[in-house]
């Protein structure tokens, strides 16, 4: 097919054609390779011993490798697609991400297609892809989120809106000038996703949608009253949860001291540390791991970093955590320089997502949060969530590429 | 429109401007601030803590397997080793590798693989059990414990037994489940010669499968025998299997040092077997001990109590007493009864138990020499004093009694002690005066430990110091001179008995003469070390010569020690137990010899003969109860063994000299007169049989060896010695009778112990051949006698 001149072209579809960050890519691109290599290193252990018993890699040491490079072809291909899509088109296209993966995610009890992982049900499998579709909802969130919050003007009449002659009105009048009832629609909206969410007892997912969540709405403006409002509540009802529920005060209490069940809750933690801490500052070179050899459960999901640290050092480590940084910023950064609040919205709202989920997973597997299963992205082995991932940050760049050149001097 | 005065909630370049603001707190916080925690925390566990984590990492992620060390050798004094180490195999069974190594996923159902794993276990019991017996029912149990990788079976298996299971191992692919690896056994050729010194090897609380030490040489020099353990360590997954990518490391085993010991396992095999003769001959009830020095240096030559044990099989019980006791406990409460075991613990103990260093006895007339060295010291009194005893002596309002009721009447200070007599040595006692004699105990050493190189020693149980040295310890002065009312061990006592003849130097005793490593270098090497002099070279020679006199006269309370051809001196003793109401006696003798130049000093004490009847001061077989008659023959006998075992050449009186072993001419074809000279000139006597004027035949034949003065017997004419003569049974003869009765038969008599021609007390104690027994003419026949004159020593 030939390629259409530019003068053929809509401003609209001229800006959609303008070039993608550069910087930003070559983040994701090194990113994704270092992850690669690390789930090479991290599952040959557990690949050749053929631990999962979900899995059968018939003793292939590379089989969890291959799968994930699979996924990682797909998902820089599917980034690179989606970055060629005009942006705009994702404002109602959130509506369909959303309502899909709400329908996904209600598919999960379904007999035929639900699947279970870990003791939860979460994974829904269609054909040959498993996938958990909690992935799509946070997409689906940000989206629906940012479409909707971009329209934020500002120059709102409330006098014109509403009626002040009768009482519901004035009481209308008057939580909107709180800006109460502005946010009702996303608050049923993540109460309806968060439910069910909760109902697949996927806390982290949870926790992760709300923080995105949070994140969109703090940078659209909503008064900072609410969030302290939110974060009071949140933490009131965490705080009862850790003081109220054994469970959860059990966990705590490991978390505190791993040693007081080392056999138990406290065993992965425990080996955890011992993976980063006889790594070392310079550690024990790539692929030199012994903490893989069937001592650290989940070496090559949620615990990757842990090998990072043990293979690479200190330095390692701290260079991976560099580029989760620079990549952070540089997200940010593209959402400052976005074309209209929907881009910058769209960006703060993916960036924070990998953000938090890169905090929560370091912070769990050195010990300095309590353990909740959060994957770490590009790193922890995960095909489709690897997929979606990258496809992610091909909404970043598409948002990337409808930045306005720097004037040159 | 608007209203005028409400200005507009949010207008487009506030609402940017918050926008822009809330971004950038975003990417400040969440792009740089958050991973700062995170790289505290990296640096906490990576930098601060890392080799706490090493560690933990290297506990988890490396089998070290232990290469035993060769443990040091255990030599006595002439290099016959005692204790040695060999290789033997622990064979350990891992529940979990066997478990691991069927692999669940190659079944089709739970039941095929339930089947398979069951298969594998029934293989490896049976094996064993095979092989070795283990008890089945037992390994079941251990073989399920899938949560353990580490179960010992065997612990010392040796090369041929480590073959088999190697091979089973090999053939049946077991390696997952069974390992071999090599450990040092220890052995001990002697079996119990020596077991309270050389101690043996057990497991403990913190030695986990390895064995240390537990007593004796080998628990006081455990950390110089053991060496240093060697390591291979090797890299194993989180299943405890070796790693692909493995790699291991080796630590070369340190091997222990040698210790060499002033022990001499045949002088202590000799006090061994003396010990038991006697407890055997004289109805000894609580055993015996000894102990053997030399007494120029301290060096323990032999040191034994019964009863003992053996090293190589340190837990059972092998005294037939002991053996005895349990089984009676057995038959009344069963075996399984808490009874039992406590009584099995007890003989243990018992067995373990050194008394010449951990137990105290009330040394008695053996301790007279002491007190009479210190009136001699102290010049109160001298050789030329006079004492007289009347049976008794009353001190603080109180008859003590001599043994002697009817008392000793006048006798010399050397009389005195050969008498034995209480009532001299009170006297003595009361002249040199507590403070003193309290003075000389310490000097004796009596009032601490010796200092020998062994565990467990006790300390002695004197009276209280300032009792002893008040108003009110005349009576405690007065038993303590003749060693009553007071206890020490035996080393102490031996100790201070060393001091008495070697001319005044009070010398640690000691067992380890040195320690040296592989190649042969000496690490320690134990100089004489002495404490003290206690008295003057002439105070020592006194006491020698009276101490001779002991043993050397007739009427001596220790003549019984006495041996032809050695100058042997000594003292009796038979000490009350005063903290018992049983009656039961001590009867000890200590001995040494050569009087001019002692090369060993001897304790012996056996603890209880039985009397015949409650009041009776006789055995069954009718021997007095005294040291002088218990223990003095039993002495002399175990110092002449010792004497002639190291050389020392005997010195005979003209006398003696005719009894020296001499050598058999031929005087077979000779003419009888020609024959009868030339056994005269050698200093036989000779009978004839049969008629002529040829000797046919002699007995005994040309080239023997028989005791001097013996009568020999020419055959002449038709006449031949009878194939086999019977030997005749000469209890109660004199040594006069004893040896006309076996020449009598063609047989010749080597008379031993105290041989007095004259001597009508003096008859046979033992013979080596049975009465009875058929031998050719000719035969030696080695005959001891003893004096049968009641010795009181007390």
């Amino acid at each position: 097919m030939r390629k259409k001149a530019k003068r053929d072209l809509t401003i609209e579809q001229q800006l959609a054609g303008g070039p993608i960050d550069l910087p930003f890519l070559a983040l994701v691109m090194l990113l994704t390779a270092v992850g690669l290599i690390m789930v090479l290193s991290a599952s040959y252990a557990s690949a050749m011993y053929d631990l999962d018993p979900d899995v059968i890699t018939k003793g292939d040491p590379l089989y969890y490798f291959k799968r994930q490079f699979g996924f990682a072809v797909l998902g820089v291909i599917a980034m690179f697609i989606i970055s060629k899509i005009d942006y705009q088109h994702f404002r109602w296209m959130s509506v369909f991400v959303l309502g899909a993966s709400i329908v996904l995610m209600l598919l999960v009890f379904v007999p035929y297609f639900g699947r279970s992982g870990g003791g939860a049900l979460r994974w829904v499998k269609i054909g040959p892809i498993r996938f958990q579709p909690s992935e799509i909802a946070k997409v689906g969130v940000i989206l629906f989120f940012a479409a909707g919050l971009s329209k934020r003007t500002g120059q709102v009449n409330l006098d014109r809106r509403w009626s002040k002659r009768t009482l519901t009105g004035r009481m209308a009048a008057r939580l909107d000038r709180v800006g109460l009832l502005e946010l009702v629609p996303y608050g049923a909206v993540l109460a309806v996703v968060l439910g069910i969410i909760a109902m697949q007892h996927h806390m982290s997912a949870m926790v992760l949608i709300v923080v995105a969540a949070a994140s969109v709405l703090f940078v659209s403006g909503v008064s900072l009253g609410w969030f302290a409002l939110g974060g009071a509540l949140v933490s009131g009802v965490l705080v009862w949860i850790i003081t109220q529920t054994e469970y959860m005060t059990a966990r705590i209490t490991i978390w505190r001291d791993p040693f007081s069940d080392p056999k138990g809750g406290g065993f992965q933690p425990i080996q955890s540390k011992i993976a980063i801490g006889s790594g070392g500052l310079l550690g024990t070179g790539l692929g030199n791991s012994r903490q893989k050899y069937l001592f650290l459960p989940e070496e090559h999901n949620d615990y990757i970093f842990a090998i990072v640290c043990e293979e690479m050092g200190m330095v390692g480590a701290c260079v991976v955590m560099a580029l989760f940084a620079l990549l952070i910023i540089r997200g940010y950064w593209l959402a400052l320089h976005a074309r209209d609040r929907f881009g910058t919205l769209l960006i703060v709202g993916v960036t924070s997502l990998t953000a938090f989920q890169t905090f929560f997973n370091i912070g769990v597997v050195t010990g300095f949060l309590p353990p909740t299963g959060i994957s770490l992205p590009f790193f922890s082995y995960g095909g489709t969530a690897l997929a979606i991932q990258l496809a992610e940050m091909g909404m970043v760049l598409s948002v990337s590429r409808q930045i306005a050149a720097p004037k040159a001097e | 429109m608007q209203d005028p005065n409400r200005k507009p909630r949010r207008s487009e370049g506030k609402n940017n401007r918050s926008l822009f603001r809330r971004t950038i707190f975003l990417m400040a916080v969440l792009g740089v601030g958050m991973f700062l925690p995170l790289a505290a925390q990296l640096y906490q566990l990576q930098i601060v803590e890392q080799e706490d984590w090493e560690k933990r990492a290297a506990t988890q992620q490396t089998k070290s397997v232990s290469v035993a060390a060769n443990r040091g050798t255990i030599y006595d004094r002439e290099g016959r080793a005692m204790a040695m180490s060999a290789t033997v195999y622990k064979l350990i069974l891992s529940p979990m590798g066997l478990y691991g190594s069927v692999d669940k996923k190659k079944y089709e159902s739970t039941t095929a693989y339930e089947q398979a794993l069951y298969d594998l276990r029934k293989t490896v019991v049976d094996g064993i059990v095979d092989l070795f017996g283990y008890d089945e029912e037992r390994l079941w149990k251990r073989v399920e414990r899938i949560d353990s990788g580490y179960e010992v079976l065997y612990f010392e298996l040796e090369e041929e037994d480590a073959e088999k299971a190697r091979a089973f191992i090999s053939e049946k692919k077991l390696a997952a489940a069974l390992q071999l690896t090599p450990s040092s056994k220890r052995y001990y050729p002697f079996s119990s010669i020596g077991s309270h010194i050389l101690g043996y090897m057990s497991q403990n609380k913190t030695s986990g499968d390895n064995k240390v030490g537990a007593q004796g040489i080998e628990a006081l020099y455990e950390d110089m025998l053991s060496g240093e353990l060697g390591r291979v360590v090797t890299s194993k997954n989180g299943w405890g299997m070796e790693m692909p990518s493995g790699y291991d490391m080796y630590f070369d085993a340190q091997d222990g040092y040698d210790v060499r010991l002033t022990l001499d396992e045949r002088i202590q095999a000799m006090l061994e077997q003396t010990l038991a003769e006697g407890i055997a001959t004289y109805d000894i009830q609580k055993g015996a001990f000894g102990l053997a020095i030399d007494p120029k240096t301290g060096a323990v030559l032999a040191m034994a109590s019964t009863p003992d044990f053996d090293p190589n099989h340190y837990d059972q019980i092998i005294n037939e007493e002991l053996k005895r006791e349990l089984e009676a406990v057995a038959e009344e409460k069963g075996k399984d009864s808490e009874e039992y075991g406590a009584a099995v613990s007890a003989a243990r103990n018992k067995q373990w138990r050194n008394r010449t260093v951990s137990d105290l006895y009330e040394p008695g007339s053996v301790f007279k020499p002491i007190t009479v060295s210190m009136g001699l010291e102290e010049g109160i009194i001298s050789l030329e004093d006079h004492y007289y005893c009347g049976g008794s002596k009353t001190v603080g309002g109180w008859p003590i009694g001599c043994h002697k009721k009817t008392g000793h009447g006048d006798q010399t200070l050397t009389q005195a002690v050969m008498n034995s007599c209480n009532v001299a040595l009170m006297d003595i006692g009361e002249k040199i005066g507590a403070e003193t004699f309290w003075s000389y105990l310490e000097d004796y050493g009596l009032t601490e430990t010796t200092g020998i190189d062994l565990n467990g020693e006790e300390n002695s149980y004197l009276w209280d110091e300032d009792t002893f040295k008040g108003i009110y310890g005349a009576s405690s002065l007065a038993t303590g001179s003749f060693g009553q009312t007071f206890k020490v061990t035996p080393i102490q006592m031996i100790t201070a008995f060393a001091a008495v003849i070697n001319g005044g130097h009070l010398l640690q005793p000691y067992l380890v003469q040195s320690v040296t490593d592989q190649e042969g270098n000496t690490a320690f090497y134990h100089e004489t070390q002495e404490v003290r002099q206690v008295i003057s070279e002439s105070t020592s020679d006194k006491v020698r010569d009276i101490l001779e006199q002991v043993v050397g006269t007739p009427k001596g309370s220790g003549h019984n020690a006495s041996q032809i051809g050695y100058r042997i001196g000594g003292k009796t003793g038979t000490s009350e137990k005063r903290d018992e109401d049983t009656g039961d006696v001590m009867c000890s003798f200590m001995g040494f010899a050569p009087v001019d130049d002692p090369q060993v000093l001897v304790l012996l004490v056996y603890d209880s003969p039985k009397r015949s009847a409650p009041q009776s001061n006789n055995i069954a077989s009718g021997t007095y109860i005294s040291g002088g008659n218990i223990a003095a023959p039993m002495a002399g006998k175990l110092i002449a063994g010792i004497l002639d075992y190291m050389g020392v050449e005997r010195q005979y009186s003209a006398d003696e000299l005719s009894g020296v072993d001499t050598m058999m001419p031929r005087v077979v074809s000779m003419e009888l007169t020609v024959a009868k000279g030339q056994l005269q000139n050698q200093g036989f006597e000779c009978r004839t049989v049969g008629t002529g004027n040829i000797v046919t035949h002699q007995v005994p034949a040309a080239g023997a060896y028989i005791p001097g003065g013996s009568e020999v017997v020419l055959y002449l004419g038709e006449e031949a010695p009878p194939e086999q003569v019977e030997v005749p049974d000469l209890a109660g003869l004199s040594p006069a009778a004893a040896k006309g009765r076996l020449e009598d038969q063609g047989l010749f008599m080597k008379a031993s112990g105290v041989v007095d021609y004259t001597d009508p007390n003096v008859v046979m104690a033992a013979q080596t051949l049975d009465p009875g027994t058929m031998v050719s003419p000719g035969t030696v026949v080695e005959v001891r006698f003893v004096s049968s004159i009641e010795y009181g020593d007390q």
